[in-house]
């Protein structure tokens, strides 16, 4: 049986090693915290500006490039205040405002006319407001985002069987199969089905645990963050 | 290739469920959600019987020892504390079946029925005061009543917690007299609409904005309650002197027709004496 806990220490425990933002901007390592924020919101930040601003898919990926390139000039993490909002909320009406100034730049050039909006058929379809498709992106990012981190700690430590039970199950897009099918599939008795996938599921838990504690302001923020992520 | 919404929702689910494994406890179905944590209904494996177990949010060293403390039949008591594998603190505590204060005012009790409760809740509120240990965020969906009448008070809270805000104080940082707002608070909610302006100055006395114009402890507002109820003059209300009478009689009604009547036979007998 492979070790379950080499990132957790014998008692199989999630360490905490992430930064919170105030702790990393503190600590003088703004550029490492916005890594993470650009990793965690740059597709969010992407649809909103689309659905927002009806912004074609090349011009929208333009402005959200040009906003974190604006958050990093800016000191992006200097004016926030956890005090008045989360960060997620504080990220999304800074693009609001940033996207809406760039909006109003390119009218002016135009000498007033009126400008074109591009019509995304995807926007047509969707049922959901920007800030519903900001927030729905948010968490498909965050889940993509400790999958990786947990296929990564799988590979780097020999668990891929357990990583393999846990895709064919919890990442199935149809019917899942049952315990009894997947004892078969990889040769292991049904209760080994179980124990890979409670241990799955509780790294992946550690690793957005950890994601969110990356771009929060503080042990505060992160509580109402994990309450918003869980259901 | 990015993850169906479907396929999201469902990590949410699952990895938001605790991981039992290390423990004694399996798992049976959701109870509720509160400030800090999920409550679930849970199977204890080796005593063979159901627990309400509670998972918080996150690791918080102490909260369950903290509420250990408070052995009293209106505090729940816990069985049981630990940390789950990922991190999370988890306690194990009685289950107690009935329904929480707010749901309880739809039977319409009485004014008694009220004030026995909110004495009851204040007197778990005493004796948490007396061990240093405040609630901070007391409320009518806190407070468990069961089906015999017993009262609980539940989630005794912890530094993160902020308080529901209509039942919360108003003040910067929240200590004992913060608890007696709440107090408070919660029996205004319990109130029916015409109320004994007595009861009323209690209510305002425990919510004063002022801090240190509220009761400067649980046993001075439940005195108050219980001077209310036996028809003596509240310390929250100066009461006017036509209002005093008027207490005064209703306390004294007998001895008062007892002395009508005497007065009314010795007027008949004089009378009757003198045609």
């Amino acid at each position: 049986m492979d070790n379950d806990t080499a990132i957790g220490g014998p008692d199989g425990r999630f360490p905490s090693t992430q930064l919170s933002l105030l702790e990393a901007t503190a600590a003088g390592l703004s550029s490492e915290a916005m890594d993470r924020v650009i990793a965690l919101y740059w597709k969010p930040v992407y649809r909103f500006i689309r659905l927002k601003f009806r912004k074609s898919n090349e011009d929208a990926k333009d402005l959200t490039q040009g906003f974190f390139t604006s958050a990093l000039q800016r000191e992006l993490f200097v004016r926030f205040d956890p005090a008045k909002a989360s960060f997620r909320t504080y990220l999304r009406m800074a693009v609001e405002r940033f996207a809406a100034n760039q909006h109003e730049a390119e009218r002016r050039q135009k000498r007033g006319g009126d400008v074109e909006f591009e019509s995304v058929g995807e926007q047509v379809a969707a049922s959901e407001s920007p800030e519903q498709a900001f927030e729905r992106e948010w968490q498909r990012q965050l889940f993509s985002l400790a999958l990786d981190d947990l296929r990564s700690h799988c590979e780097k430590h020999g668990q891929q069987l357990r990583l393999r039970v846990f895709e064919d199950y919890d990442l199935a897009d149809d019917e899942r199969p049952s315990y009894a099918e997947l004892a078969v599939r990889h040769g292991i008795p049904e209760t080994w089905v179980t124990n890979h996938l409670a241990w799955a599921r509780r790294m992946l838990r550690g690793f957005v645990t950890e994601r969110l504690r990356g771009t929060t302001s503080g042990a505060r923020e992160l509580s109402e963050e994990m309450r918003r992520v869980w259901i | 290739m990015d993850l169906k919404d479907s396929v999201v929702d469902h990590l949410r689910h699952v990895a938001g469920l605790p991981d039992l494994t290390s423990t004694r406890y399996e798992l049976k179905s959701e109870i509720g959600r509160g400030g800090m944590g999920v409550v679930y209904l849970a199977r204890d494996r080796e005593l063979g019987r159901d627990v309400a177990l509670k998972v918080l949010d996150l690791p918080l060293a102490g909260e369950a020892q903290l509420i250990a403390q408070l052995e009293h039949p209106s505090i729940v008591p816990i069985y049981e504390a630990g940390t789950l594998p990922d991190g999370r603190a988890f306690y194990a505590m009685k289950l107690v079946t009935g329904m929480c204060l707010d749901r309880c005012l739809a039977r319409r009790p009485t004014l008694a029925e009220r004030l026995r409760v909110i004495r009851r809740v204040g007197e778990a509120l005493a004796f948490a005061h007396s061990r240093a240990v405040i609630h901070r965020d007391l409320k009518p969906q806190n407070v468990m009543v069961g089906e015999f009448g017993e009262v609980y008070v539940m989630d005794w809270g912890v530094e993160a917690v902020a308080g529901t805000p209509a039942f919360r104080a108003p003040d910067a940082v929240l200590d004992q007299r913060s608890d007696i707002y709440s107090l408070g608070a919660v029996l205004q909610s319990l109130l029916p609409h015409s109320v004994p302006p007595a009861l009323q100055a209690v209510v305002a006395k425990a919510m004063d904005a002022d801090p240190s114009a509220r009761y400067p402890d649980v046993p001075a507002f439940l005195a108050d309650i219980d001077r209310f109820e036996q028809g003596l003059a509240v310390e929250a209300w100066s009461e006017p002197l036509w209002h005093r009478l008027r207490r005064f009689g209703s306390r004294n009604a007998v001895l008062l027709w007892l002395l009508a009547a005497y007065t009314f036979v010795k007027f008949l007998l004089f009378f009757l004496r003198n045609s």
